[in-house]
């Protein structure tokens, strides 16, 4: 199988605004992401994995070095389009809107990544059940849902626009031990069965045991 | 379309908020319909007064600046008189150049012509003086009676004894002397020449009204009308012809035939101004005939007094520059009515101020409060819009959604805020207005009157106004259709050719009291539509500034 890189990030350093010249989070970093497979970024608190995340789903765009999705660098293109269409981020606490419904939250992600399609609300059914929830559920009010299923949530809605990408900050924090497989296993068939670049940020042991590749990174002194 | 549903997803969910930002744009919204209709009513006003009365100007002569003159060159006195004599008069031509100007709607003349009539007095007006003189006849007799002192002397009374019998007689005499009027002019008789109702000030303003027969139309006619007491002193009566002597050559004679007697109010003309002028004896009729008269002899000299209908108040020192530059001489000057209609409208264009600067107040402050809940709206909602960005909705389109949702609440809060304002102000205003157009109607009627139109030419202005009002409508109604210009213009015409040539005596009779509610409610509502926009733009501009600035990142970090 042709491996195809989908991001990469080349010499990558950050450093805060207000921090010193020299303090940086991180450091000539040098990663490449392939679809078809799941990574773990680890690493200790403080040790830039969030803000790592943050460069890589164009949350965050001062940054030294360059980092490209598929060739293009992110520094040339419009982040928006780019969070909406080839990135799915998925959260530890889910970010999802409480005011609309489990079905409301995908659908309206959709319309935002203007996904056409005949039929929205089959559609987010069908990813729903793709992360384990049943159609029931799709009319409930987020906060009417547990961590799990609203986890799920965050997943089907970040699958709504079939991106290449999937960027998971610590996506099992918020879970139990069973639950955190379970969710585990869906990024996992992500990467497998849908031919998606799966990037998961943790300091979880578990997770780093069931990804196809572990980058560490290490606080900079 | 999503944004649109977004939006009014939200504004169900805040409906407290909601309520609130809606009850503040009701109260900002009432109180601006409120001073938007005081304002409309203010400026109907203002601008039926100046309909009603025009700006005029006019030029006579400059006394104080020919004073200055002469005083500053030490002339003698004969020398004045006649340096004043030789000012030239200003000629009908040149009137005619004046009034060939864009500042004008239009100008017209009168002429005032000294002339004689044969076979008829002229009447009495002038002051009567009544003088008593009491004569007090002494007769004397004197009888003999001896006395010591001596002699009789002639004149002295005698002394001594004697007796003395002396008989009083009084006699009161009562002279009527009459006073005329040293300033007429050869002429006993005044021939007015007019050549429009306009200009006809005295029965505009009541001075005069016509009490029998009535002011011919016809300004080419050899009709005239004259005075009751002429009337009366030479029995003459409608339809009676009168015989024009030229003041300088006896044998020239023009007939002219009475169409209307008119009577002069005393009430209004107790001025001093009437009181030395022989108003009893001005003969009124129109400018052809006194130019027929004047051009029987080219001795006879006519005044002639022009009145300049002025566009606006800007234009009358423009016209004044113009004609300065067309060549009117230092001598003259050009007088207006301006100052008299500006204090006039004076206290109604306060009141449009003071509703303006409320108005003013009331967006200020309803916009200060609009921003700061919408700033408080958006830290409320600082998380959601975090999410949005966070997914990749653009700042621009989070930014359309806030301005949709304040849009939304602020049209259904400004609809019940006019409703309410309208309520309240719209019968207010129109009381205001319908009075000020009964006013000016019963104006035109009264003036209308004055000129002998009595129950006919209302009933035509009535009918006119009928017909009128019916094009309107049909016109109004048929819009869409090829024939309307053709009807409406076929309608214009019989309407136009029917009528006499009605007066408009400056005022303007138009049918107001149908158009206010319409005129007032729609403009007022095109108003308030433009503030509710600029209430959104304005508490919107704090939600743009306000998302343009927040970073996703930190508001999730934070939210964490």
């Amino acid at each position: 199988m042709n491996k195809e890189i989908v991001l990469s990030l080349k010499n990558v350093s950050y450093r805060y605004p207000d921090a010193a010249k020299d303090e940086y989070v991180l450091k000539n970093i040098n990663y490449e992401f392939e679809k078809g497979k799941t990574y773990a970024i680890k690493g200790k608190s403080g040790s830039g994995k969030t803000t790592l995340l943050s460069l890589i789903s164009g949350l965050e765009k001062k940054y030294e070095g360059e980092i490209s999705y598929k060739d293009k660098k992110l520094s040339k293109m419009n982040l928006d389009d780019y969070r909406s269409q080839n990135v799915g981020i998925v959260f530890q606490s889910y970010n999802l809107l409480p005011h609309l419904t489990a079905l409301e939250n995908i659908i309206l992600s959709m319309d935002i990544s203007k996904v056409k399609a005949d039929d929205k609300k089959c559609l987010a059914i069908n990813l729903m059940e793709q992360v384990g929830l049943s159609k029931n559920m799709a009319n409930r009010r987020i906060l009417k849902l547990s961590g799990g299923e609203q986890q799920r949530i965050a997943i089907a809605r970040s699958l709504s626009y079939n991106p290449e990408i999937i960027l998971a900050d610590e996506p099992t924090g918020n879970l139990d031990h069973d639950t955190e497989t379970e969710i585990l296993n869906i990024f996992s068939d992500l990467a497998h069965k849908q031919n998606k670049c799966v990037i998961i940020v943790t300091h979880s042991g578990n997770v780093c045991n069931l990804v196809d590749k572990v980058y560490e990174l290490k606080k900079e002194n | 379309m999503y944004i649109i549903k977004n939006a009014l997803v939200n504004i169900k969910r805040n409906k407290g908020r909601n309520i609130l930002i809606a009850l503040i744009i009701m109260v900002i919204s009432a109180a601006c319909a409120v001073t938007l209709a005081i304002r409309e009513s203010a400026e109907k006003i203002i601008t039926s007064y100046e309909e009603q009365n025009k700006i005029e100007a006019t030029i006579s002569l400059n006394r104080e600046s020919i004073m200055k003159e002469f005083r500053d060159s030490n002339k003698s006195q004969e020398e004045m008189i006649s340096a004043f004599n030789s000012i030239e008069s200003v000629t009908e031509e040149d009137i005619i150049n004046y009034g060939d100007s864009d500042y004008l709607e239009s100008f017209y003349y009168t002429y005032d012509l000294s002339v004689n009539a044969k076979d008829i007095k002229e009447a009495t007006d002038s002051l009567v003086k009544e003088t008593t003189t009491t004569k007090t006849e002494t007769t004397t007799k004197t009888e003999q009676f001896e006395g010591s002192s001596g002699g009789n002397r002639p004149g002295m009374p005698p002394s001594g004894g004697g007796s003395r019998t002396t008989t009083n007689r009084k006699t009161t005499t009562t002279q009527i002397e009459k006073i005329f009027n040293e300033k007429a002019s050869a002429g006993a008789f005044n021939l007015i020449g007019y050549n429009s109702y306009d200009d006809m000030k005295d029965f505009i303003s009541g001075n005069y009204v016509v009490t029998s027969g009535e002011l011919s139309s016809d300004f080419e006619s050899d009709t005239c009308v004259i005075s009751e007491e002429l009337a009366t002193l030479n029995n003459l009566e409608v339809g009676s012809k009168i015989t024009i002597v030229d003041p300088k050559d006896s044998t020239k004679t023009y007939e002219l035939e009475v169409t209307g007697i008119y009577k002069e109010n005393t009430d209004s003309s107790s001025n001093m101004k009437n009181m030395f002028t022989s108003s009893a004896n001005k003969i009124i009729t129109n400018i052809n005939f006194v130019k027929k008269v004047l051009a029987g002899n080219s001795e006879l000299n006519a005044t002639i007094t022009p009145t300049f209908i002025v566009k606006d108040a800007d234009s009358v020192e423009k016209f004044t520059s113009e004609i300065t530059e067309k060549g009117l001489s230092t001598y003259y000057q050009v007088t207006s009515n301006l100052e008299t209609i500006e204090s006039a409208t004076e206290s109604v264009k306060n009141v449009r101020i003071f509703a303006t600067t409320f108005l003013l107040i009331t967006l200020i402050i309803g916009g200060v409060v609009l921003v700061v809940i919408n700033m408080i709206n958006i830290r409320e909602r600082k998380y959601e819009i975090g999410v949005l960005r966070t997914i990749g909705m653009k700042k621009s389109k989070v930014s359309l959604q806030f301005m949709f949702e304040l849009l939304v609440v602020c049209l259904i809060a400004l609809l019940m805020g006019a409703g309410i304002g309208s309520f309240t102000s719209v019968p207010v205003a129109n009381s205001l207005l319908a009075n000020e157009i009964s006013n000016a109607n019963s104006k035109y009627e009264n003036i209308n009157s004055n000129f002998g139109h009595r129950e006919s030419l209302s009933d035509n202005q009535k009918e006119e106004t009928k017909e009128e009002s019916v094009e309107t409508t049909e016109e109004s109604s048929k819009t869409d259709e090829n024939n309307t210009e053709s009807t409406t213009s076929d309608k214009t015409e019989t309407s136009s050719s029917k009528e006499r040539k009605q007066p408009s005596f400056g005022i303007a009779r138009v049918e107001q009291v149908d158009d206010i509610n319409a005129v007032v409610n729609l403009k007022v509502l095109a108003e308030l539509l433009g503030i509710g926009l600029l209430l959104t733009l304005i508490g919107s501009l704090a939600s743009m500034i306000a998302i343009s600035r927040f970073s996703p990142l930190t508001i999730l970090k934070e939210r964490s």
